[in-house]
């Protein structure tokens, strides 16, 4: 199949952003200048109208401002602009600051500093990250590494609420985005190496109590799959979260939402992504272990469970699906298809019908060794048996992508409806996978992995590309030293953003790759860029840097921090802390 | 430290390793009650920390701990599955060598490397994250995994690493 016609992005505007008053109401084509929620959109596409800066101008993009957060943990997620004030939530101990974007030098206006737990870091898997804030009439909501949401007033920083929603005792942190449809406020908890029992809340907006909760894994009633309601495209039959797990291993059995949501408000549905299985040695929970590595489709308003679908059956390799769903409506075959678009940890992209989640396209987009391909009439992929794994196995050699994923589900994808191509960064990066059998202690990791990793073929380890979801085809790609690991961002300039582990800032020509200017910003880029208009009437792009985000990839010696903690090398990725060390700092790049 | 901190005061182990593994899997597998640690009469408050810089030059007074298994290479090798066995490669990596939790094979320490120091990090936690493994253990398995930990040889030259040689 090839992409015919024009495709279109149907684009969600945070309704309650506009209407909070800070800026007019944007006319239907143009863009408000905000970015108001992790993605910029309920679609997730990290799509900006903002037309100023072009591939003809891009090359005199420079810094026009920075900010060091004074935080050294991983500087995942993205700032947000709303009005004439920039929000920006750090790493553990999730300062919130509130930039003046109105006067010289963006002072503070306030800054708030929640009481965290400091126990939550040693619950983390993989760093302290966090992915970002929310902003809906006139809040802005987001979480605590310490199971925590909150609330503050966007105009002063006074605490509205703050709700405990994670338990830190058995395994539970928030490092996720929230998202906000109506009147709840969406959440989920990371903890896959914890063997958490994994699940979605929805707060009350206005006075954080909880609604509903909703299972990932588990019998139907906990999972809200309720008769009727629910119908999984590819399998049938009750209380599929247990019967799909030996004997009652779904009670420890991960399945955490740690990444990113979206919401098609026509189809009235919110989409996520659920994480890995637990523990990591898979012969310890047989079965598909339903509905780990999958994503859900719910009715925000009840948290009823809609459809569900299952990237990974029995997870082998650590592949979580936690990263983004991107909605756009695109022309497959001639069609109009309301479609849903994930780059998964497993190296395949998925086009899938977001009203059914029927799956219509799965090709790698990485180089992938453990399927030979997704059977699209089963839904399942077609396994290669000499990469299965488990603690009987020793340690299965050459499984691509590795447990870090053919992309990291931190690092989400950007689709623009003038080219009709995804951006995203990917890893290119193989692993040896030896199980052992792992003893579940509340509070500790229950894993049992160990998981080696090695450069996949050509020797660069990752690549910013271009990719036609309606074909399953990669349309260019640009390859990096260092795994990538960088959000995306693209503009109707056809401008696209994005950031590198050793610590360069980037624009690229849209269609075709090239690269248009570039800046060393002090740390590794594993934030996700942004793009606004300032009060100034001038485009802004906004990034963080400070490398971080999983202490098992980054190689420990970009750590500089502790004198009685001093780490070797990585030796697949061994010079990278000759390019980088830890460090949060906020970048503005101006015309 | 509170003085309620004296559980582990006194304790006597005569345990062999291997069984001492066993009984742990049990018992953190099944959630019991660890074994209850003898209670010193006399317990002095907590242990010393020698490193720590004294007020006025004068050191409190403190309790002192001594290794049950000190040097003893078949606890290190028991200590060796312990490490794997409760978890802690999950966040300190495999063989200590750092993750999520500092690196425990560089022989530095950040709450002190002395075999009391270790134990009472392991066996009542510490800020930032690290579990209280006193109760899912009890006195001897930290022992133990203190004796792993300590027979860890920390690298050459740790100090300084070059990328100019790196690159070649």
């Amino acid at each position: 199949m090839r992409a015919s016609a024009a495709a279109s992005i149907t684009l969600f505007l945070c309704a309650a952003a506009v209407a909070a008053g800070v800026r007019a109401a944007p006319a239907a084509a143009q863009d408000d200048g905000q970015w108001p929620m992790p993605a910029k959109d309920y679609a997730s596409t990290r799509y900006s109208k903002l037309t100023a800066i072009t591939p003809q101008n891009a090359p005199g993009l420079h810094p026009v401002w920075t900010f060091s957060t004074g935080v050294l943990g991983g500087h995942e997620g993205q700032p947000l602009v709303v009005g004439d004030t920039m929000y920006v939530v750090t790493p553990w101990p999730n300062v919130l600051y509130a930039f003046d974007l109105t006067k010289e030098g963006y002072p503070l206006r306030w800054k708030y500093r929640p009481e965290v737990s400091a126990n939550a870091i040693g619950v983390s898997c993989c760093d302290t990250v966090n992915r970002g804030a929310f902003y809906v009439d006139g809040k802005i909501i987001y979480n605590l590494l310490d199971g925590h949401t909150v609330a503050v007033d966007a105009k002063s920083g006074t605490q509205l609420w703050k709700t405990q929603v994670a338990d830190v005792s058995g395994g539970e942190t928030v490092t996720m985005a929230p998202l906000v449809v109506k009147e709840r406020v969406l959440v989920g908890a990371s903890g896959g190496e914890f063997g958490i029992y994994g699940w979605v809340k929805a707060l009350d907006l206005k006075s954080g109590a909880i609604v509903w909760t909703a299972r990932n894994i588990g019998p139907d009633a906990d999972m809200l799959a309720k008769p009727g309601d629910f119908k999984a495209p590819y399998d049938s039959g009750a209380d599929l979260g247990t019967h799909s797990w030996a004997e009652d291993t779904w009670r420890t059995g991960g399945a955490p939402v740690w990444g990113w949501m979206s919401y098609d408000p026509e189809l009235d549905l919110v989409y996520y992504g659920t994480g890995n299985a637990s523990p990591y040695n898979a012969e310890q929970r047989l079965g598909d272990n339903k509905w780990t590595a999958s994503v859900l489709a719910r009715r925000p308003a009840d948290g009823s469970l809609v459809w569900a679908y299952q990237f990974t059956p029995h997870d082998n390799w650590d592949y979580d699906a936690a990263g983004a769903m991107v909605l756009a409506d695109l022309q497959i075959g001639g069609k109009p298809i309301k479609a849903l678009v994930h780059f998964d940890k497993n190296g395949f992209a998925y086009t899938l019908d977001r009203a059914t989640g029927r799956l219509l396209l799965a090709q790698p987009f990485a180089n992938v060794t453990w399927a030979k391909s997704i059977d699209l009439a089963t839904g399942r992929p077609v396994l290669d048996p000499s990469k299965q794994t488990g603690a009987s196995r020793g340690s299965v050699k050459g499984i691509c992508p590795s447990l870090e994923g053919g992309v990291s589900p931190s690092s989400p994808p950007a689709y623009s409806p003038r080219t009709h191509l995804f951006y995203s960064s990917t890893n290119n990066l193989c692993m040896d996978y030896a199980s052992a059998r792992a003893s579940h202690l509340r509070g500790t990791p229950f894993m049992g992995i160990n998981s080696p990793y090695s450069a996949g073929p050509g020797g660069n380890l990752g690549t910013f590309m271009a990719w036609d979801a309606a074909t399953g085809k990669k349309v260019w790609e640009n390859k990096e030293t260092y795994p990538n690991w960088s959000g995306a961002l693209v503009t109707a300039g056809d401008v696209a953003f994005y950031g590198t582990l050793d610590g360069w800032f980037k624009s690229v020509d849209a269609r075709t790759g090239k690269v248009l200017s570039k800046f060393k910003v002090g740390s590794g880029v594993v934030g996700n860029p942004i793009t606004y208009r300032g009060p100034d009437g001038k485009q802004y792009v906004a990034v963080y840097a400070g490398i971080g985000g999983d202490w098992l990839l980054l190689s420990g010696d970009v750590r500089s921090d502790d004198p009685t903690d001093v780490r070797a090398p990585a030796d697949y990725i061994k010079d990278i802390a000759g390019h980088t060390s830890q460090g949060g700092i906020i970048w503005i790049f101006g015309l | 430290m509170s003085t309620s901190n004296r559980r582990y005061a006194g304790v006597q182990v005569r345990v062999v390793p291997a069984a001492v593994l066993a009984c742990l899997l049990l018992a953190a597998c099944d959630h019991r009650d660890p074994e209850p640690a003898a209670q010193g009469a006399a317990a002095p408050p907590a242990v010393a920390y020698e490193a720590h810089v004294a007020a006025g030059g004068v050191a409190p007074p403190g309790g002192t701990l001594s290794n049950p298994h000190q040097g003893d290479k078949a606890v290190a090798a028991a200590g060796a599955n312990l490490f794997t066995a409760m978890n802690c490669d999950g966040c300190h990596g495999p063989e200590g060598s750092g993750a999520v939790g500092p690196n425990l094979g560089d022989g530095r320490w950040r709450y002190g490397g002395a075999d009391a120091e270790v134990f009472s990090s392991i066996y009542y936690g510490r800020p930032k994250g690290m579990p209280a493994f006193g109760g899912a253990m009890g006195a001897d398995g930290v022992w133990t995994l203190v004796t792993y930990l300590r027979s860890l040889a920390p690298p050459d030259n740790l100090p300084t690493e070059s990328f100019e040689s790196a690159a070649k």
